[in-house]
C-alpha cells in the first residue's frame, strides 16, 4: 500500500538514514525494530510528512506521494501516534478526540457537540477507552492519554496507522487491550508500523519485522519462524560482542551511598546500597520510579521516611545544591533540553556552572572569566565535545555533543557519586560509544561510583556490573554475579525479564 | 568566534550584528546625528544637559524593571512602588519633620521591603510574576493615594536637588551615577557570583537548580534589587522635579520594558547588556525631546514612544535573524 523507495536523510553531522526501503502492505502488522538513533522515528516522520527525504520516493497504491506537512499525510489517510503524550489537557476526552476534524462538526459558527460526542464515544469504544467523554482528559492516566490518542488517529480514518512506542507506558492488561484492537484493524485492511523496544511484542504481534541499525536497513522479513536470539543480533549487530567491557576492578567493601526504607509520594519502603568503583545499572521501563529515586537522592522530591547514608554518616540533602557542594553527588537528567542545559548560554557556561561557587574561592563574591574558560576548554578537550568555539551557545550543537556538556557540568565538578539517567538518548552511535567508554573509565580507572539509569538493554549489559530491576516504583529484583561470571547478553535480557513478568 | 570573523571590517561588522544591543546602538547614534542636523535647538547645552538627565532617570528605572527580566519575571508594580518610595520620601519631610538623609534610608527601604513582597510570593509560593506584581502594585498604588491624599509634598529641602539639578563642568550629576551603576551592573554579571546565578536562573531555571544553583533565593534577590532600584529612581525623581508628587511613577511601565527590550536585554531572561542600557535609555529620553522639538502635540506621545518599541522590536527580529544565518556558515 505504501512504498518507501531508497529514502536517505541527513541532520547536521549525522545521517539519519541511508538508502533505506520498506513496503507497507494493507492487513499486515509491520513491526520497527532498532537501537536508539537507528533511524526508527526519523523513517516514520518522513511516512507522514513531518520530515520531507533528502532524496528518494514515497508511492502511495503505486502513485507518487509528496507530503508537504503532517495535514497532507491526514489527508492521504496517514496517521502517526507519537510515543509523547499530546493533548490539550482542560480540554475533554471527545473533544480532543476529534481536535484535528472539529470543522467537521461546524454548525454555522457553532460545534455540534452532540455529534461530535457521539462519534468521538464511538471510536473510544473502539480502543476500549471506558471514561466519560465529557470529563477534561487531564484526568487520565498516561496508558488512557494514549489510548485517546490513537482513538483520535483512527477517526481520521487512517489506512496507514504509524505507533511510536504505543506501549511504553501502558500495562500488560491495556496492551493486550491495544493488541486486539490492531487484530481488528488488521482484518479491516488497516497498514500498521509498530515501533517498540519489547521484543516478544513483535513476535506475538507482528507479521513482519524490519530492522534498522545505524540509519542502514538491515533486513525485512517475516515474523514467522524467526527467533528472539536472531532479532536480537538482527538489531545490535556484530558490536554487541566488541562491546562488552569485561570486569571492572572488583570494588572496594566500602559502601559510599545507601538508600534505607526511601518512603514518599512514590516509595514505600525503598533501599539499596551503592559500592564505592562499581557501576550499578537500574533497569526498568519508563515510568517505574528510576528516575523519582535519583530525584528523591539529590533533594528533589521530598520524602516522609528513611534514611540516606553517604560514605557511611547519615547525610541531609534538601537540594541539588547540598547533594553537589557537601556531598559531591552528581545528576545527570535524561531530559537534556529542559532539565540539563541552559541552551541559550555557552558551552562554557554550561559546562563550569557547577564549579561557579569553587572558583569563587572563600568570598564566595568573585571569579574570573578566564578560570571558568580554563575549565571548560579542558573538558571540550577531554569529552572531544564538537563546537566551533567554546563561547558557542549550546543550542547550536549536535544531541550527541550536548549530552556530553551535559556530562561534562559533572565530571568537571569532580563528583564522587554520579547518577547518569539514561546517558544516550538521542545520541548517535559514534558519541554513544565514547560516552560509554567515558562512564566505564569513570569507574574503572577513577575509582567513581555510577549509578546508571537506563531502558535500553545493550547499554545496561554493556555498563552495568550489577543490575536492578524495578517494576512500579519497587526493585523486583537484582542481578549480582555480573561482575564475576560472564553472561551472554540474551541471558541477561531473559533473568531482567524473568524479574519484570 | 568562527575563523571568517578574524581580521576585515566586514568581519568586525558582522561581530557586530550579533550583539544584542547592536539596533539600540544604532538607532540612538543615528536619531542623536538626525536631530543634530535637523533641528536648531538640540545641541544646545541647556537642552543636552535635560537630555542626558532623562536618559540616566530612565536607565534606573529601566534597571529595575531588567533585574527581574533576566531571572525570567516582570515587575508590573515598578512604577507604584516609585510612587510609594516618593510619598514616604515626602510625608515624612513634610508632615513628620525627619531629616532628609533619614527619609532617603526609609525611601530605600520602603523600595527594599515592596520587592522583598513581590519575591516572596513569587519563590516561595512559585506563582507567576504577571499575576502576583499585578495585585501588588494595586496595593502600592492604594497607599500612594492613602497616605497622600493627592497632595504633592512641595517642602523639598534645597540640598535634596543637589543630585538631580546639579553639575559637574556641564556634565549633570545623575550622568555620572548612571555611569557608576552600568559599570557595576556590567562587573557584576561578569565576574560576580551572584550575577552569573541570575543569568543562569533566567537561562533555563529547571537546569540551574539540576546544578545546584538555590533558584528560590534568586528570585527573591531579584525582586528585591528590583524594589530598590524603583525606589532609587524615585530618590533622583525627587531630586531632579524639586518636589515629591504621587503620581510619580505613573509612566514607568511603558519606559522600563521600552528601554530594557530596546536595550537587548531578552524577555524570556538570561542575558543582559549593561552598553544596551546607556544607549536605550537615551534613546527614549531622545524620542521625547525630539518629539517636543517638532512640535508634536504632546497628548499623542505615548503613540509615538508605542510606535517606537514596535519598531524597534521588529528590527531586533531582523537582526537576529541576520545573525542567525550568519552564525550558520
Amino acid at each position: 500500500m505504501l512504498e518507501i523507495h531508497s529514502v536517505s536523510k541527513s541532520f547536521p553531522g549525522v545521517l539519519a538514514l541511508d538508502d533505506v526501503s520498506v513496503d507497507l502492505r494493507g492487513g499486515e502488522i509491520h513491526a520497527l525494530l532498532g537501537e536508539n538513533g537507528a533511524g526508527k522515528s526519523t523513517l516514520m516522520k518522513i511516512m507522514c510528512g513531518i520530515y520531507s527525504p533528502d532524496s528518494g520516493e514515497i508511492l502511495l497504491d503505486g502513485k507518487r506521494l509528496v507530503l508537504k506537512d503532517y495535514h497532507d499525510a491526514i489527508r492521504n489517510r496517514i496517521s502517526i501516534v507519537h510515543q509523547e503524550i499530546q493533548v490539550v489537557p482542560l480540554a475533554s476526552v471527545a473533544e480532543n478526540i476529534m481536535l484535528d476534524k472539529l470543522e467537521n462538526f461546524a454548525r454555522g459558527p457553532f460545534v455540534d457537540w452532540k455529534a461530535l460526542v457521539a462519534q468521538a464515544q464511538c471510536h473510544m469504544d473502539m480502543v476500549g477507552l471506558d471514561v466519560p467523554s465529557r470529563a477534561p482528559i487531564a484526568g487520565l492516566s498516561a496508558a488512557q492519554k494514549q489510548l485517546a490518542q490513537i482513538a483520535r488517529a483512527l477517526s481520521s480514518g487512517a489506512r496507514v496507522l504509524l505507533l511510536d512506542e504505543p506501549t511504553s507506558s501502558l500495562t500488560l492488561h491495556e496492551a493486550a487491550t491495544l493488541f486486539a484492537l490492531l487484530d481488528k484493524l488488521k482484518e479491516g485492511g488497516v497498514a500498521v508500523v509498530f515501533v517498540t523496544h519489547k521484543l516478544e511484542e513483535v513476535l506475538e504481534v507482528c507479521d513482519t519485522v524490519t530492522v534498522l541499525r545505524d540509519g542502514k536497513l538491515i533486513e525485512t522479513r517475516p515474523i514467522a519462524g524467526l527467533e528472539r536470539g536472531r532479532l536480537v543480533e538482527m538489531m545490535i549487530g556484530r558490536t554487541m560482542r566488541d562491546d562488552y567491557r569485561g570486569f571492572l576492578p572488583e570494588p572496594g567493601e566500602e559502601v559510599v551511598l545507601e538508600v534505607r526504607g526511601f518512603k514518599s509520594e512514590f516509595f514505600d519502603g525503598l533501599g539499596l546500597s551503592l559500592r564505592k568503583g562499581e557501576i550499578l545499572g537500574l533497569y526498568g521501563l519508563v515510568g517505574s520510579g528510576r528516575t523519582e529515586l535519583a530525584k528523591t537522592i539529590i533533594g528533589e522530591y521530598p520524602r516522609t521516611a528513611g534514611e540516606l547514608l553517604v560514605h557511611g554518616a547519615p547525610a541531609r540533602i534538601r537540594s541539588v545544591s547540598d547533594a553537589l557542594h557537601k556531598y559531591r553527588i552528581g545528576y545527570v537528567s535524561e531530559n537534556r533540553k529542559e532539565e540539563g542545559l541552559i541552551l541559550s548560554a555557552s558551552v562554557v557556561t554550561n559546562i563550569a556552572i557547577t564549579v561557579w561557587e569553587r572558583l569563587a574561592g572563600a568570598l564566595r563574591a568573585f571569579f574570573s572569566p578566564k578560570a571558568e574558560r580554563l575549565r571548560g576548554e579542558e573538558m571540550i578537550k577531554r569529552l572531544e565535545i564538537r563546537t566551533p568555539s567554546p563561547m558557542q551557545s549550546v543550542e547550536k550543537l549536535s544531541g550527541g555533543n550536548q549530552q556530553k556538556v551535559s556530562i561534562a557540568k559533572w565530571l568537571v565538578a569532580d563528583c564522587d557519586i554520579l547518577i547518569i539517567d539514561e546517558p544516550t538518548v538521542g545520541v548517535d552511535v559514534g558519541a554513544k560509544a565514547s560516552i560509554h567508554e567515558l562512564i566505564w573509565r569513570m569507574a574503572s580507572e577513577e575509582d567513581k561510583s555510577v549509578i546508571l539509569i537506563s531502558s535500553d538493554m545493550p547499554e545496561m549489559i554493556s555498563l552495568a556490573r550489577r543490575i536492578l530491576v524495578f517494576k512500579e516504583f519497587r526493585i523486583v529484583g537484582e542481578l549480582a554475579d555480573l561482575n564475576s561470571t560472564h553472561h551472554a547478553s540474551e541471558d541477561v535480557g531473559r533473568m531482567i525479564g524473568e524479574y519484570l513478568a | 568566534m568562527s575563523e571568517q570573523d578574524k581580521g576585515g571590517i566586514a568581519g568586525l561588522l558582522r561581530a557586530f550584528t550579533r550583539r544584542t544591543d547592536a539596533s539600540a546602538i544604532v538607532a540612538t547614534t543615528v536619531l542623536f546625528v538626525l536631530f543634530s542636523l535637523g533641528t536648531q535647538n538640540f545641541l544646545t547645552p541647556f537642552n543636552q544637559f535635560n537630555v542626558w538627565r532623562a536618559a540616566s532617570q530612565n536607565v534606573f528605572i529601566a534597571l529595575g524593571q531588567a533585574l527581574v527580566v533576566i531571572v525570567g519575571g516582570m515587575n508590573l508594580s515598578l512604577g507604584a512602588i516609585g510612587g510609594l518610595t516618593v510619598v514616604v520620601i515626602g510625608h515624612s519631610i513634610e508632615i513628620l519633620g525627619i531629616e532628609p538623609w533619614i527619609a532617603v534610608i526609609l525611601g530605600l527601604a520602603t523600595g527594599v521591603l515592596c520587592g522583598l513582597f513581590n519575591g516572596f510570593f513569587i519563590s516561595r509560593f512559585k506563582l507567576n510574576s504577571f499575576v502576583v506584581t499585578l495585585a501588588s502594585s494595586f496595593i502600592f498604588q492604594g497607599l500612594v493615594n492613602g497616605i497622600s491624599q493627592g497632595r504633592p509634598y512641595s517642602k523639598i529641602p534645597r540640598e535634596f536637588t543637589r543630585l538631580g539639578k546639579g553639575d559637574v563642568l556641564g556634565v549633570p550629576n545623575m550622568v555620572f551615577l548612571m555611569c557608576f551603576a552600568l559599570v557595576v551592573v556590567y562587573l557584576a554579571f561578569r565576574y560576580s557570583l551572584l550575577g552569573r546565578k541570575l543569568l543562569a536562573t533566567g537561562g533555563n531555571a529547571e537546569a540551574a537548580r539540576l546544578s545546584g544553583i538555590k533558584t528560590g533565593r534568586m528570585l527573591l534577590l531579584a525582586n528585591t534589587l528590583s524594589g530598590l532600584f524603583a525606589s532609587i529612581a524615585a530618590c533622583l525623581w525627587i531630586s531632579r522635579m524639586g518636589t515629591a508628587q504621587p503620581a510619580t511613577g505613573g509612566d514607568w511601565l511603558i519606559v522600563s520594558f521600552a528601554v530594557t527590550v530596546i536595550g537587548g536585554t531578552a524577555l524570556s531572561g538570561g542575558t543582559i547588556s549593561a552598553l544596551g542600557f546607556l544607549f536605550s535609555g537615551l534613546l527614549m529620553a531622545l524620542l521625547r525631546n525630539g518629539l517636543i522639538m517638532l512640535g508634536v502635540n504632546v497628548y499623542f506621545e505615548s503613540t509615538f514612544l508605542g510606535c517606537i518599541i514596535l519598531l524597534a522590536v521588529l528590527v531586533e527580529w531582523l537582526r537576529a535573524g541576520v545573525a542567525g544565518k550568519s552564525r550558520r556558515l
